[in-house]
């Protein structure tokens, strides 16, 4: 075990720079291996180590114990440098060369379509890590191609989650922008939120790959709303939300209605639904992942690649 | 993910007794340290949880270091801190402190040193570090409350065996069972323990099947009675050992750590307590091929005060009614107090059991034939 990150790791280059903080990758020394270094900071209160930072680094280790096929695995935690008010740690991940936002703009290059098999399992594997936190009562809230990561033999696994609260003292000090375009609606709207969030995301992910370009490219929380309902209609008023609404719902006026279907012009029912179903505005009544599994979609045939 | 259960030989291999502890002596730390550990909470209000939380911080440090770089209070003191953080129950360092003070003699409470808050505090790092950021621990109450949910019998007996078994992992806090056997092996066990000494004997329950020869046995897979026996004894030898009337107050130093220690008045305080510390004669704890003096049920005066039966068990506060809920598991979800069950019914064997037979072979203190009385039962039943 390293009491000390600088010893064992060695940074080789920075993979990222999220709002959260940074990720490099390195090689630990000991065994010649590559990992990914997610470097954050907490801060120190007079009564050392925060509650919430424990409470989730404690998750991030049970979770691991798991070892879920879709999860990115973590290795190691490691303390670097301490000050009066800020301890610096080193979150210990396996490393994974491609993120799906790579692998996208690789096929986009390509100019060839992925294949239906392919993305069906994608999608699948996807689902499979989102359902898996969720029962672990974990909502990501920032599911993305960018923490979407994908192995060599194109398996998925999730990365980014459960430091919610850790990140909050991170995004303060960052200017960082954060991509809205896998936004829920509710989150969009201020309201409360719980696992829908993750599965709205994963809707425009699947979409994403039949696409492969971004289904919903707003540029702030409004655009980002009229971008939806620009492709998916305007939501009826009875759904609206009643309280607490940052953006009131007269002051939108759908133009230029975009059919959905002609964005995915080759994309089959089963699938189309199964994002129909993700998209849905009400949170209540959008398909929650375990249900996601259990599409047709998913018992098409053939299963694997 | 490492592992945090430990065969008997590991656990007499530890830090402390390459550092010259005897396994008598380290024994007595831990079960000091542990024993501190539930009085500060209990002073404090912290729950079960906490404190057991706490005190398996305590074990697993000690699996890494040795007592006589590690004055037991301070880590006690940083477990306890740690523990009230991760159970959503904080304590103010300050304040832990405060209670340790009122708790220890001046010389125990010496060798917090000069600053004793940031003494706790620095460890705080140590101790994440050692015990590697597993800070989520389950514990025995849990599966306590969801077997005995299931047992069929009388319910002022069912009810007060509850409370014994309660009581026994409380009490397995101080022993280092929690580095040897799984949460849920460790509630059979002692359920069974209170079954004998409260004469429950369990005949029937909920979920009974073909298959299952005892009611563990719809819990746990491959628990033998040998094992359980084995744990059982490990708690009983608690109560048999004599409380040792001056015992030293901590191990010296080592010199490695005296020539490191930042702190003057530290040094001061193990120099003081090295003075009043002569030859540790390990305490008289043999598993007797003779009977050994078991206290016959509640415990001896000496026990009692530092064991807080009942009042951890806020669900039972009068003992003599039993709570409805314990009749027959009600057919909806868990009532709110209890934890939903988790999906696995039967855990993953995580500890390889074939450390057996144990060193000293207990003499069976149960009769497996119920057809023969003459025997004299091996522990009293309780008055």
């Amino acid at each position: 075990m390293s009491k000390e990150g600088s010893t064992t790791y060695e940074d080789l280059n920075i993979i990222g720079t999220g709002a959260y903080g940074t990720v490099y990758k390195a090689r630990n020394r000991t065994n010649n291996t590559f990992v990914a270094l997610k470097k954050i900071r907490v801060s120190l209160t007079e009564d050392g180590i925060p509650m919430n930072t424990l409470r989730e680094i404690g998750l991030l280790k049970q979770l691991d114990s798991h070892e879920h096929p879709n999860i990115v695995r973590l290795l190691d935690i490691c303390h670097g440098q301490r000050s009066e008010s800020e301890l610096v740690m080193f979150l210990v991940f396996e490393h994974v060369d491609q993120d799906l936002a790579s692998f996208i703009d690789k096929w986009a290059n390509s100019r060839t379509k992925l294949s239906n098999d392919k993305i069906r399992n994608i999608s699948r594997e996807i689902l499979g890590g989102v359902d898996f936190l969720h029962s672990q009562r974990i909502v990501h809230r920032d599911l993305k191609p960018q923490n979407i990561l994908v192995t060599q033999n194109c398996h998925i696994k999730l990365a980014d989650f459960g430091l919610a609260k850790t990140y909050d003292f991170e995004m303060r000090l960052t200017t960082v922008v954060v991509t809205l375009w896998y936004r829920s609606p509710e989150v969009l709207l201020g309201q409360s939120y719980a696992t829908p969030v993750d599965i709205w995301s994963v809707g425009c992910i699947m979409a994403e790959l039949f696409m492969l370009k971004p289904l919903f490219c707003g540029t702030s929380e409004g655009d980002q709303l009229s971008k939806i309902f620009q492709i998916l209609g305007k939501p009826h008023e009875n759904e609206w939300p009643a309280t607490n609404v940052f953006i009131n719902y007269n002051s939108f006026e759908v133009k230029n209605k975009i059919e959905i279907k002609t964005l995915m012009p080759n994309i089959c029912d089963n699938a189309f639904d199964l994002i129909m179903r993700m998209l849905t505005f009400n949170p209540y009544k959008r398909i929650c992942a375990l249900e996601a599994l259990n599409h047709e979609y998913f018992m098409e045939e053939p299963l694997e690649l | 993910m490492p592992c945090w259960y430990y065969d008997k030989k590991e656990l007499r291999n530890t830090p402390s007794s390459l550092d010259n502890i005897d396994y008598e002596t380290e024994m007595r730390y831990r079960k000091e340290g542990a024993r501190f550990i539930m009085d500060t909470a209990f002073k404090m209000d912290l729950g079960c949880n906490t404190k057991a939380t706490g005190a398996v911080y305590f074990h697993r440090f000690y699996m890494f270091h040795s007592f006589r770089q590690f004055p037991r209070y301070v880590t006690a003191c940083c477990c306890l801190f740690l523990a009230g953080k991760v159970e959503e129950t904080p304590k103010k360092c300050r304040d832990i402190i405060n209670t340790a003070r009122g708790l220890l003699s001046d010389a125990k409470f010496s060798t917090f040193g000069e600053d004793p808050k940031e003494e706790v505090m620095t460890l705080e790092r140590i101790l994440l570090q050692t015990i590697k950021f597993d800070l989520q621990v389950e514990h025995p109450y849990r599966y306590l409350l969801r077997y005995a949910k299931c047992l069929v019998g009388d319910e002022s007996k069912l009810e007060k065996m509850v409370q014994m078994a309660w009581t026994f992992v409380n009490d397995s806090l101080c022993t280092t069972l929690s580095l040897q056997w799984e949460p849920e092996i460790i509630a059979v066990a002692l359920l069974y323990l209170a079954g004998k000494l409260s004469q429950f004997e369990v005949v029937d329950w909920v979920g009974r099947t073909n298959k299952h020869l005892r009611w563990w046995d719809m819990f746990v897979e491959d628990v033998t009675l040998d094992l359980l026996e084995d744990i059982c004894h490990q708690v009983l030898d608690l109560y048999s050992q004599p409380v040792a009337e001056a015992p030293p107050d901590s191990p010296p130093l080592s010199p490695k750590l005296l020539l490191a220690a930042p702190s003057s008045s530290k040094t001061n305080g193990q120099e003081k307590e090295k003075v009043e510390t002569p030859k540790i004669k390990p305490p008289a704890t043999t598993v007797a091929p003779t009977l050994p003096e078991i206290p016959s049920y509640p415990y001896p005066p000496a026990f009692s005060t530092t064991s807080h039966a009942g009042t951890y068990l806020p669900q039972y506060a009068n003992p003599t009614v039993a709570p409805p809920h314990i009749a027959a598991p009600p057919p909806g979800p868990p009532p709110p107090h209890m934890p939903a069950p988790p999906a696995v019914l039967y855990p993953p064997y995580v500890g390889p059991p074939p450390h057996y037979p144990p060193v000293v072979p207990p003499a069976p203190f149960y009769q497996p034939t119920p057809a023969a009385p003459p025997h004299r039962p091996f522990y009293p039943p309780p008055n």
